[in-house]
């Protein structure tokens, strides 16, 4: 028994140091990059060759780009190792640094990948999508062309802008810098539209279009019509713009807002507003019921001004008759007549004031109808009693004393 | 002996599921709670073991409620759809609540014709039908059922010891915890305390010979010798009840319900509010009001004595705030919590057993005997009769409830509104629902989109919802102030919230929707209107939650479903036995005391004629007082309320009715009349309160002055009418009112505007919008800001200018700072701006800092309405500069602008005027924007009015606006550095755009005013378009 121990202890010992050996005779082997090339253009196959004497050892190759990192694993062929930069970095360009993951000494470098002269698309962007005339606005194009795997072109690849703007079709020559070639448009006096396009070696763009708006509106006058020029508190006066344009001519944009402000002889401000068409705004007012003059000026706001307009109104009642019955509690005003004796039309504000002592009991409201109106006073409401009464409408006041309610 | 089936309760079985199973269908979906649940059910069937729900209150925990039903309701749905699920629960609720009312009955009463009468009954108990087919409360029903159900087996292990009974009991007392958590809790109290007193009374009944022979002294021997037991079963029971919703009970304490109390009706004076009363009350006791009499003197015998103080304590509890007992007895903090119906629920629940025991003694046993022998065999019929009908109405008369007064909308189609949110990725922004009801819960159930409201306020986090008494935005408008108050905050800083789309089912909001600066998409096919808010980032696409540990969500998806296994294996055998009388088994220890009805108490019947009499002589009297207050035509003041229900109802043929006939005024004259009038009072209000003052009197004629109080979405409005009426044949009936005769002068108007389209993507495709096919934003102009100080609130205040080319709509965003530049307060402009601009229109502003209203005061919410309600934000230092913020979007929609002022006079502090209406647009709400300004035409203020009356075409609208009192506004800071239009600076472009700008150029044109602090105004003018066409 002790002695079996023993032989199987020698024996132990002896495959041991027969590891020892083996683990001596890995003696380190310089690697040595064969490749000598470091730019090569984009989507061509990169190899990197190294010597290697030793079979077994094939240690593995760390490579990055902006994309990311891998590791690569090698092939070995003819005594040299070879590792193949797989397709997806060496598709985009840029550098691509390398390190062999050896244990005791690593051998690193630096590979570039160029860009390929040829364009597959164009990556346009345009913006502001709307600028204004006058020649200091302008929209910026951007224009990236890009190979067939998505690749800037090289640096100073021409690209030719190309616009057309009313009779006129301009090209500029731009240069790719940094990857992008760009170019400010500005605007011209007029406003339009503007078409965009680019292109490069014999790649075009699609079209784009840019809005040319006016600039800010200048100076305007402005006209009234109106279908007579009574104050009958039912038609409308129209106001109407000249054409408003802005400091080169151009019409100023749909819908600019335009406010024309009232005075009337009272100094009341009263006001109307218009959107233009094709530079021209328009603004409906109603007649005044009463004798008016008006002054009328009309702005935009901050912006440009019109000048001033004088209208006048005509009074259309100069008087008008009241009738008391049914024991003075019913008043019948009317009939009201207009400028040629007809009947006003229906609607004309009649007021009755009510008093009793000289203190105001009630103020009465009602429109007109067919030229006339009545006023009912119920007993329950208005007891026995002298009362004053004020009636006024379209700007003529009437007093009525003591009057007798039973 | 072999068990007969109990014919009674297989003909309740089927009675009932033929009578509610079909019924649901009709009624379920219309229920309070029903679409909650189905919520709920949807997100377990979604996710069932992640609690986190992100689509209601920005985020809550489905822990928040026991989740059996849910859960149920969610495994089914896989089957055949949600609403399978829902209906199938309710089948079962409804075999549960069967069976379960027979076995309580049975252990009750220990006979079993009598728990058959009782489970016949229970079936038609107006409080079951209420809670099922009106509530829609499936985990009440489940949970108080499958107590039923567990009361004989608490009181066989009660009373036998054996351990068999005490599994049995425990396990059914877990489902019921799983179920629903009050059920038990209360359950403890109101069902098992008094069974454990009736156990003590049975085992101390047969230590003597009878009942009267029970003394104290025996009960409490009895009581010492079963205490283990009642411990025993306590103590576990107690840790299931805890146990078996743990994540429930740790969320609770996680975030305690600190919100302010939401009203419930429940909690009403029953007599002043008469319709709480109706259904809060008078539905769940229905019949057995008649018979209380009856349940309290049987309730009170020596061996039910603990179940006649509980029904008892129930009775009183569940009369809410008719009486302050209830107050007094729970106290503040669970008086508001509870919802006291439940109470009146169990409360009729316990007397269910009597209720059969009642009908038992009356169709068969001695009272029919007594009530025939004294007042003969037709007296009999025709009592048996009354009492038959009556039970027939309130069942007819609960479910049609709903068909009378409905609780809910009209049913919505959701599809369309669901496809809405799948298209175009606007599931990635949140929406809110308007007048939608309880089904906004089914709409979230069919959505993925989030809404920043929700169905389940005790869920609720935003501070702008808890610290108000609403339960949800959706149906703000009946919460008064408060409700309106948190929905106009919601509205006005959408952006807090990432709060995109409206669907809105209530014409009643549309005006404070256009007034915050919302706008109208579309009308969905289901007549659905969308509004949208522009300028709103989408939900960010990572959301905070409150993770819970996996445990608890492993325990809370599991344990509901085990305790059912459990409960069914113990059970199963048991119910197996009685179904298919396989076996013989031993007489159950409750039947071991039967009652003999062989001599009713001739007392009690002359109580129970009493009280019916009593009761009579109420419901008379009631209607009675229903008619003198109804009967519109009885006195003036009745007249004139009818005529403003009738108008504000909009039932224009009663209206006219009470118009003086001798007036001659045809109903399509009348209707064509009040039809033309349109505007914030006339379409968008609704009463609140009425005031007659009756100013003269003769016998026939009466003028009365009126004040009405009309709520609309923008401000509370009173209103003063004076009305003439005259009395014709003993009726009263109103004088119409003079009409505006006003009359345009053409027929035919033409009128040329610019139109808008905005086509979105022009191409179709799944992908993100094109950036070609982005619009520029508008370029905006601030002209001036200033910050100011001004009875006793900070605002920002100024004037912008849209200063492109297009329309634009316009969001103003302020925010406040001190010295330090510690940001103080930030809110958006609310209805001071015109929101929508032309190319080159300005529209002064100013911007409100509004403070959560009423967080600090919770206690003094005024009851009464007023939208327009300004709680200025407290500031806690002085704010010193402020920061603007200015977005322009390209605007299609709303831009009418033809509006005039035509006529304008100034008299004593108040301006009058006319609008005309020169377009050809109705105007439905016009609003003036008052801008005032100093002696040196600096502007200092804005002020608005929303003018009561719509303007028609070509018309005049006369409005009246009372100049501000006095009182100096102070400016603090008129800066112009921080302001930034599309996140640029506003010097810069106005540089750019508008570079020799004519500063202060229409200050020429200001109205100048007499007054101590501002000597000039000017007015603008904003319109509302109800129907835009």
């Amino acid at each position: 028994m002790q002695k079996q121990r023993t032989y199987l202890f020698f024996l132990g010992l002896i495959l041991l140091s027969s590891f020892a050996i083996v683990r001596q005779n890995k003696a380190s082997v310089v690697m040595k990059l064969l490749t000598t090339k470091t730019d090569f253009e984009v989507g061509q196959t990169v190899i990197l060759q190294f010597s290697n004497t030793q079979e077994a050892d094939k240690p593995l190759l760390y490579c990055s780009n902006s994309y990311g990192s891998t590791l690569i694993t090698s092939t070995i062929k003819n005594n040299t190792l070879e590792y193949v930069i797989p397709e997806n970095i060496t598709k985009k360009i840029g550098v691509i640094n390398w390190t062999i993951l050896n244990a005791n000494k690593s051998l690193s470098g630096t590979l570039h990948i160029l860009p390929k002269a040829e364009v597959a698309t164009m990556e346009t962007y345009i913006g502001p999508p709307s600028i204004e005339a006058g020649g200091t606005d302008y929209t910026m194009l951007v224009v990236i062309p890009t190979d067939s795997l998505d690749n800037p072109v090289p640096k100073n690849t021409l690209v030719n802008e190309k616009h057309q703007f009313l009779s006129s079709e301009e090209t500029h020559d731009i240069f790719t810098d940094k990857l992008i070639a760009y170019r400010n448009i500005y605007s011209k006096k007029e406003s339009g539209r503007m078409l965009v396009s680019s292109e490069s070696l014999g790649i075009n763009s699609k079209e784009f279009t840019i809005n040319v708006m006016p600039a800010i509106p200048t100076g305007f006058t402005i006209s009234a019509t109106r279908p007579h020029n009574y104050s009958d508190g039912n038609q409308i006066t129209t106001f109407t713009t000249s054409i408003i344009k802005d400091e080169h001519n151009n019409v100023v944009s749909d819908g600019t807002f335009v406010t024309f402000f009232i005075t009337n002889q009272e100094q009341y401000v009263l006001k109307t507003t218009g959107t233009t068409i094709d530079g021209v705004a328009t603004s409906k007012m109603i007649h005044p019921d009463y004798a008016d003059t008006w002054s009328i000026k009309a702005y935009v706001d901050g912006m440009s001004e019109s000048n001033s307009i004088t209208l006048s109104y005509k009074q259309v009642i100069e008087d008008f008759e009241v009738a008391f019955s049914e024991k003075n509690r019913l008043i019948t005003v009317g009939p009201l007549q207009s400028f040629m004796q007809q009947m006003i039309p229906d609607g004309l504000h009649i007021k009755l004031k009510i008093y009793k002592d000289n203190i105001l009991v009630e103020t009465l409201t009602k429109t007109s109808f067919n030229g006339y109106t009545t006023f009912k006073l119920k007993p329950a409401i208005y007891s026995h009693g002298n009362y004053d009464f004020s009636l006024e409408t379209a700007g003529v006041a009437k007093q009525f004393k003591t009057i007798k309610l039973w | 002996m072999k068990e007969t089936s109990n014919k009674f309760l297989i003909a309740a079985l089927l009675l009932g599921l033929s009578f509610h199973g079909s019924s649901i269908f009709f009624t379920l979906e219309t229920t309070y709670d029903a679409l909650i649940h189905l919520f709920f059910a949807d997100h377990y069937a979604n996710s069932w073991f992640e609690p986190w729900n992100y689509e209601w209150y920005t985020g809550f925990t489905v822990q928040s409620y026991p989740p059996l039903v849910h859960q149920t309701i969610g495994l089914l749905s896989l089957v055949g759809g949600l609403k399978f699920g829902m209906f199938s629960v309710a089948l079962i609720a409804i075999v549960l609540f069967v069976t379960g009312t027979y076995r309580f009955s049975l252990l009750m009463t220990s006979n079993k014709t009598v728990a058959g009468y009782a489970c016949v009954l229970a079936v038609f108990s107006s409080s079951f039908v209420e809670t099922l087919h009106i509530f829609g409360q499936l985990p009440s029903i489940v949970g108080v059922s499958v107590l039923m159900h567990a009361l004989p087996e608490i009181y066989l292990w009660l009373k036998t010891g054996r351990k068999w009974y005490l599994a049995t009991s425990l396990s059914l007392i877990a489902v019921t915890v799983t179920s629903h958590h009050v059920t038990p809790i209360f359950g403890m109290v109101f069902f098992i305390f008094p069974l454990i007193g009736m156990v003590l009374m049975d085992v101390s009944r047969e230590q003597v010979n009878s009942m009267k022979e029970v003394t104290f002294k025996i009960f409490l021997n009895s009581f010492f010798k079963l205490f283990k037991r009642i411990v025993s079963f306590g103590m576990l029971s107690l840790v299931l009840i805890v146990g078996c919703i743990f994540p429930y009970w740790l969320n609770s304490k996680a975030n305690p319900i600190t919100q302010v109390p939401i009203p419930h009706g429940s909690r009403d004076n029953f007599l002043e509010i008469t319709s709480s009363g109706l259904v809060f009350f008078l539905i769940p006791w229905g019949i057995l009001l008649i018979l209380l009499p009856y349940i309290f003197y049987r309730y009170y015998s020596k061996r039910y004595l603990f179940f006649g103080l509980s029904v008892t304590i129930c009775t009183i509890l569940g009369t809410g705030g008719t009486t302050p007992v209830p107050l007094k007895m729970l106290g503040e903090t669970a008086f508001n919590i509870l919802t006291l119906d439940r109470f009146t629920l169990w409360a009729s629940i316990l007397s269910i057993p009597l209720m059969g025991e009642f009908a038992y003694r009356f169709v068969q046993g001695d009272l029919k005997a007594l009530i025939q022998s004294k007042f003969g065999a037709v007296y009999h019929r025709i009592i048996g009769g009354i009492l038959a009908g009556l039970f027939v109405f309130m069942v007819v008369f609960t479910m049609s409830l709903n068909y009378f007064r409905p609780s809910q909308p009209q049913k919505i189609k959701m599809l369309p509104i669901v496809n809405f949110l799948n298209q175009d990725d606007h599931d990635k922004w949140r929406f809110l629902t308007l007048g939608f009801g309880d089904q906004m819960a089914w709409l979230s159930a069919q959505t993925n989109a989030m809404t920043v409201d929700g169905n389940y306020h005790s869920a609720r986090r935003l501070p702008e919802l808890t610290t108000r008494p609403i339960e949800r935005l959706e149906n703000s408008k009946f919460k008064g102030v408060a409700g309106i108050g948190s929905l106009q905050q919601f509205l006005t800083t959408p952006e807090k919230y990432n709060l995109k789309y409206i669907f809105s089912n209530d014409k009643f909001y549309d005006p404070i929707l256009y007034f915050c600066g919302w706008q109208r998409l579309r009308q969905l096919e289901n007549g659905i209107m969308v509004w949208e808010r522009l300028n709103i980032p989408p939900v960010s696409a990572i959301l905070p939650k409150e993770d819970v540990a996996k445990w608890l969500k492993i325990h809370w998806g599991i344990m509901p479903f085990l305790t059912v296994l459990i409960a069914f294996v113990l059970n199963i055998q048991m119910l197996f036995v009685i179904a298919l009388k396989t076996k013989e088994k031993p007489l159950p220890d409750f039947l071991k005391f039967p009652i003999s009805y062989n001599k009713f108490n001739r007392n009690v019947l002359r109580i129970i004629h009493l009280w019916s009499l009593v009761l009579a002589g109420v419901v008379f009297y009631g209607v009675y007082l229903f008619y003198i207050k109804n009967e519109s035509q009885l006195s003036p003041e009745n007249a004139i309320i009818a005529y403003y229900d009738a108008l504000d109802f909009k039932e224009f043929e009663k209206a006219h009715s009470l118009i003086d006939p001798s007036s001659n005024i045809p109903i399509a004259q009348y209707m064509l009349e009040i039809s033309v009038t349109d505007g914030l009072l006339s379409s968008y209000a609704k009463m609140d309160a009425i005031e007659t003052e009756i100013t003269a009197v003769n016998d026939s004629t009466v003028s009365a002055k009126v004040i009405s109080q009309w709520i609309t979405p923008l401000e509370k409005i009173e209103k003063v009418d004076y009305k003439s009426l005259s009395k014709i044949k003993g009726k009263w009936f109103l004088q119409p009112d003079d009409l505006n005769n006003d009359l345009p002068p053409d027929q035919l108007y033409s009128d040329n505007v610019t139109k808008y389209f905005n086509q979105g993507r022009r191409r179709i495709t799944t992908e993100a919008t094109h950036h070609e096919d982005i619009l520029k934003q508008p370029v905006l102009e601030v002209v001036s800001a200033k910050l100011v100080h001004y009875d006793g609130s900070y605002a920002i205040i100024g004037e912008v200018q849209n200063i492109d080319n297009v329309p634009s709509d316009v969001i103003l965003k302020g925010t406040l700072y001190n010295d330090d530049n510690k940001q103080l307060a930030t809110y958006n402009a609310k209805y001071h701006v015109k929101h929508k601009l032309m190319p080159k229109e300005s529209s002064s502003f100013r911007i409100n800092f509004e403070g959560i209203a009423w967080s600090k005061t919770q206690d003094s919410i005024p009851d009464t309405f007023n939208p327009d309600e300004f709680t200025p934000v407290e500031f806690e230092e002085q704010p010193t500069k402020f920061n603007l913020q200015i977005a322009g979007n390209v605007a299609g929609t709303d831009l009418y602008k033809n509006v005039v002022l035509s006529e304008l006079k100034i008299k004593d502090s108040i301006l009058e005027g006319n609008l005309f209406n020169s377009g050809i647009q109705e105007i439905t709400i016009p609003q003036l924007l008052i801008t005032y300004y100093d002696e040196n035409k600096n502007m200092i203020w804005v002020d608005h009015l929303f003018v009561k009356a719509g303007v028609r075409q070509q018309r005049k609208q006369h409005f009246d606006y009372t100049i501000l009192q006095s009182g100096k506004v102070e400016i603090i800071n008129d800066s112009m550095k921080n302001i930034f239009v599309n996140g640029l600076p506003n010097e810069d472009i106005s540089d750019k755009i508008v570079p020799n700008r004519i500063i202060d150029h229409t200050n020429a044109q200001l109205q100048p005013i007499e007054h101590p602090d501002f000597s000039y105004i000017k007015i603008e003018i904003n319109t509302y378009i109800g129907s835009p066409n």
